[in-house]
């Protein structure tokens, strides 16, 4: 997998990952302190932003692994910066960017519309959530609330993620700094089509 | 035996993705080992885009559409992997800020050692040996971001010959650096290459200073034929219009003075001695104390990309809501890239676009630092024109330049800098009689001057 | 003594810490997690010099959070079952609540504890070279992602940088917090527009360095592992052990 991507697409993760690691890191912040008066739910509303990078370095790239490297990456970097959710968000990272993985795979990262970035943002929400059920301990809450949570975190990573990915992806493909990325090839592509 | 051909191009055609133009067009060279050649051609000629086909960069990382055959030691290119053909061929860029990857400058060329499988118990000694040969070793342990633009060029030029490489690429590797230590650098380059033996492929507008060094010639392009550079004549007014007061950083020792109406200074000093610091200081950029009137400055920067807001070079040199901004774009020779992003055009065009949307703004004192970089003869024969048009129309200019010719045609009074401290300001013509002045502050004396001298005797 | 934690084996430290966070999610006394949260801190105590100002100050955040736990877990609570200990505005706290509660919020304080630890006595450059050098991570992955974390303060600088280049060309400063916000997202493209123009500049010198992203065999930087990572793993078992059979011997 390593093998067919260009080093200036690893490095690209990476400088992404870290720019958004800062925005994950700010919104684990207010997520925590809200955390405290309404309880883990406060998580859910904003935890599509913890998807994000993985959507938007896959719609950018377009090769497969993209997805999970460079969410993993980004959690890698957040540790780095000093987060006290510490070593197990590489994990977590991991699980989350291969949720978002398994939706461009099974559309054969062939079709990157809003529909399957935002079924990106589903896998995410769903894979973190089952990760987030085991080591979270959610299985004391009633079902009802487990429930409730999940759905909230369904709709947050299809829209923050899904759809918020893609409108920071094509602000920045109009200004025209993507030439030489998969991304701009396919919409040459299509254009010609 | 004859000598083996190391870069060999049959018919290269090369052109970027979005471009109709072919910016090579049926280019066939070759160059034998241990040779030293010099590529030239007018800005945005393709030199750059060359360079990078013969390190492999291209047309891989760009997506371009190449035809003809490359071939790198007698091997086609593209059989290479990615980074393979770089363990023997080193790169200088064009860009000084474009050239590192790790913090410091040990890091740096550790990597570099790393990547050519070096044992680690020669790594140490070996990182000694090529910064104290490059006079370099006070910067061991330099972060890379914090250095001048001259000193990150020189870290660069250590990095490449650290590798030992057969190949030597240079992109234009004295364009920021001080007319004395370019001297040098030259001196030196040209006994290791004695020593070793390796090839050096160059890019160069000004082969003046390089002596006899090169063997040959590759001229991608016709130049233009351009006149001389002339000496301008003062266009000093009696107003007062740029007064710095105890201007000082960290860095930079407090700095007072005055320029009039119309008036041209040239900022000059060794590498590092803070030019861009104190530019940077005058238009607020870092912080500093002190007072600068008037508040709002022009301003060029070294890396022109820092300044870019627009998405077309035409939108940007039209930013600031000037008048003529088809004529400038004409002048500076930018109408064939008007379209174009500002980021994917050749650096002197950068840099070019950089100076023209300044001068479209009407600020009334500009600060520019290094216009003259990279640029060929007609480039610099018409921003030697604009700058005196609006210095007659009553703008005052800070320039800082390397290029003692540009230097001598353009001042009117010289700024003299050295070690974070300016050390004064000087009529032009008494610095360049001065030799000793000149001396300590890594100057050379103009030709243009040296011409004047002997006419007269 | 005092430098074993900053001393050890990154990759160890992380494995060791992974591992104890793993055996916690398993159970489900609050007496587990507390010991383990409190065997943490006499670590942090004795064998690293982990400043106390700057821990709880990145603790805090997570000391609200473990509230928030404890009155969700009781509130929401699956299991109602046991005798009730407590009564609080005529809501009956049972047992079995009370010990998911504080189960949940030792947890957390535990878990905090524990990547504190881990994050303030490890340096992130040698966490990376670790990761490459004992775990084998891909060179190609773990170069790339020094060059973003060396970017970090290029980036905090571009941040400034963009703003004040829009200023120099003219563009006003604006004084209402509101559209000062709003006008953010003028920054935010330009940040990854810059992001994607320096990884493809840094990506063009490290291949122009001869970097190929293949395995290396020679490191300018060592990071070894040593006699001291044996001595705090053996700690951090003893510890984890202790823990997990307390519920036995507290009874
Ligand atoms: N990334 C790019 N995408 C599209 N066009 C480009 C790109 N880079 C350069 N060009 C165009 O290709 C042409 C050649 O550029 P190149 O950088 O090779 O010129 P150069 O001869 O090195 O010029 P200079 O002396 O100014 O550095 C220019 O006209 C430029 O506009
Ligand atoms: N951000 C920074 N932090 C610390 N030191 C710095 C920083 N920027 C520059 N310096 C130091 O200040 C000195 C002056 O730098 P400056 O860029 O002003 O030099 P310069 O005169 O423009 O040189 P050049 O001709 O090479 O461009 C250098 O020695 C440099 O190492
Ligand atoms: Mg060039
Ligand atoms: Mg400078």
């Amino acid at each position: 997998m390593l093998k067919s991507w260009k080093l200036k697409e690893v490095v690209l993760m990476s400088l992404f990952s870290v720019v958004f690691g800062i925005v994950y890191l700010l919104f684990l912040h207010v997520g925590n302190i809200w955390a405290g008066f309404i309880g883990p739910i406060a998580y859910e509303w904003i935890f599509g932003i913890w998807f994000i990078v993985s959507i938007i370095c896959m719609y950018i790239i377009r090769k497969p692994g993209a997805a999970v490297v460079s969410e993993t990456i980004a959690a890698a970097i957040e540790v780095l910066l000093g987060n006290a959710v510490g070593p197990r968000l590489i994990l977590a990272g991991l699980i989350q960017g291969l949720g978002a993985e398994a939706a461009f795979a099974a559309t054969g990262y062939k079709r990157f519309n809003v529909w399957v970035l935002m079924l990106a943002g589903i896998g995410a929400a769903v894979f973190s959530f089952v990760y987030g059920y085991l080591l979270g301990g959610f299985a004391v809450f009633s079902t009802g609330y487990v429930v409730l949570m999940l759905a909230i975190r369904i709709v947050s990573g299809a829209m923050i993620a899904g759809v918020g990915g893609k409108m920071v992806v094509d602000g920045l493909l109009a200004t025209g700094s993507l030439r030489g990325y998969a991304i701009t090839r396919s919409v040459k592509g299509d254009a010609r089509a | 035996m004859p000598v083996p051909e190391v870069i060999k191009f049959e018919d290269v055609c090369f052109r970027y993705p979005d471009e109709d133009k072919w910016i090579l067009d049926k280019v066939s060279l070759s160059i034998k080992l241990g040779e030293k050649v010099v590529i030239t051609g007018p800005s945005g000629s393709g030199k750059t885009t060359l360079l990078y086909v013969c390190n492999r960069l291209y047309p891989d990382n760009c997506d371009g559409i190449m035809t003809g055959s490359v071939k790198l030691f007698g091997r086609e290119s593209s059989s290479y992997a990615q980074g393979e053909v770089n363990h023997r061929v080193a790169t200088v860029f064009q860009d000084p800020d474009a050239q590192f990857c790790m913090l410091t400058v040990e890091e740096e060329l550790a990597f570099t050692l790393e990547n050519l499988d070096v044992d680690r118990s020669v790594m140490a000694e070996k990182i000694d040996d090529v910064l104290t040969m490059t006079g370099l070793i006070e910067f061991r342990h330099a972060v890379i971001q914090q250095l001048s633009g001259g000193e990150k060029q020189r870290i660069a030029t250590a990095c490449a010959l650290i590798m030992e490489p057969d190949v030597l690429l240079l992109d234009e590797p004295i364009s920021h650096l001080d007319p004395y230590t370019a001297r040098k650098f030259i001196a030196w380059l040209d006994e290791l290459q004695n020593q070793k033996g390796f090839t050096v492929v160059a890019i160069e507008h000004r082969l003046d200073l390089w002596g006899t060094f090169f063997d040959r010639t590759i001229e991608l392009q016709k130049m233009d034929q351009v006149p001389l550079l002339e000496k301008r004549k003062s266009s000093r007014q009696v107003e007062q219009s740029l007064l710095v007061q105890d201007v000082s950083t960290p860095y930079l020792k407090r700095t007072s003075f005055h320029l009039l109406k119309g008036e041209v200074a040239v900022l000059a000093g060794p590498n590092g001695s803070g030019k861009s610091t104190l530019l940077k200081a005058l238009c607020q950029l870092i912080p500093a104390k002190g007072s600068v009137v008037p508040e709002q400055l022009g301003y060029v920067p070294q890396s022109p990309e820092f300044l870019f807001v627009t998405k077309s070079v035409e939108d940007e040199v039209a930013f600031g809501g000037g008048a003529d901004v088809q004529d400038m774009l004409e002048r500076l020779y930018l109408k064939r890239v008007a379209e174009a992003h500002p980021f994917a055009v050749s650096h002197g065009q950068k840099r070019r676009v950089a100076i023209a949307a300044m001068l479209c703004d009407g600020r009334e004192v500009i600060l520019m630092d290094e216009p003259t970089s990279g640029q060929d003869a007609a480039g610099l024969f018409e921003l030697l024109q604009l700058i005196d048009e609006r210095a007659r129309n009553g703008a005052t200019f800070v320039i800082v330049t390397h290029d003692m010719e540009f230097a001598y045609a353009i001042a009117d009074s010289v700024l003299l800098m050295d070690q974070g401290e300016l050390t004064g300001k000087f009529e032009a013509e008494r610095v360049w009689a001065n030799e000793g002045l000149l001396l300590a502050h890594h100057l050379l004396q103009p030709k243009g001057c040296v011409d004047n001298e002997v006419s007269y005797a | 003594m005092k430098s074993a934690m900053h001393e050890m084996n990154p990759s160890v430290k992380f494995i060791l810490v992974t591992v104890c966070m793993f055996t916690l999610a398993f159970f489900f006394d609050p007496w587990t997690p507390f010991f383990v949260w409190v065997g943490v801190l006499l670590i942090q105590v004795l064998f690293s010099r982990i400043e106390w100002k700057r821990w709880l100050l990145f603790m805090i955040p997570f000391f609200i959070m473990a509230f928030g736990y404890f009155w969700t877990t009781i509130v929401f609570a699956e299991d109602r079952s046991g005798a009730v200990v407590w009564t609080l505005w005529n809501y009956p706290v049972t047992e079995v609540q009370l010990h998911h509660a504080l189960s949940l919020s030792f947890r957390v304080l535990a878990f905090s504890g524990l990547s504190l630890l881990f994050a303030l006595t490890t340096k992130p450059v040698s966490f990376i070279l670790s990761l490459m050098q004992q775990m084998k991570l891909s060179p190609k992955i773990a170069y790339s992602i020094l060059v973003g974390y060396q970017f970090l303060p290029v980036l905090k600088e571009e941040f400034v940088q963009i703003q004040q280049a829009h200023r120099l060309r003219g563009a006003s400063k604006e004084n209402n917090v509101v559209m000062r916000l709003w006008n953010m997202r003028k920054i935010l493209l330009p940040m990854l527009a810059g992001a994607v123009r320096k990884s493809e500049r840094a990506a063009f010198a490290m291949e122009a360095k001869g970097f190929t992203g293949e395995k290396r065999k020679h490191f300018y930087y060592v990071v070894g592992v040593g006699k001291v990572d044996g001595l705090m793993g053996l700690l951090f078992v003893i510890l984890l052990v202790a823990s997990c059979t307390s519920s036995i011997w507290i009874g």
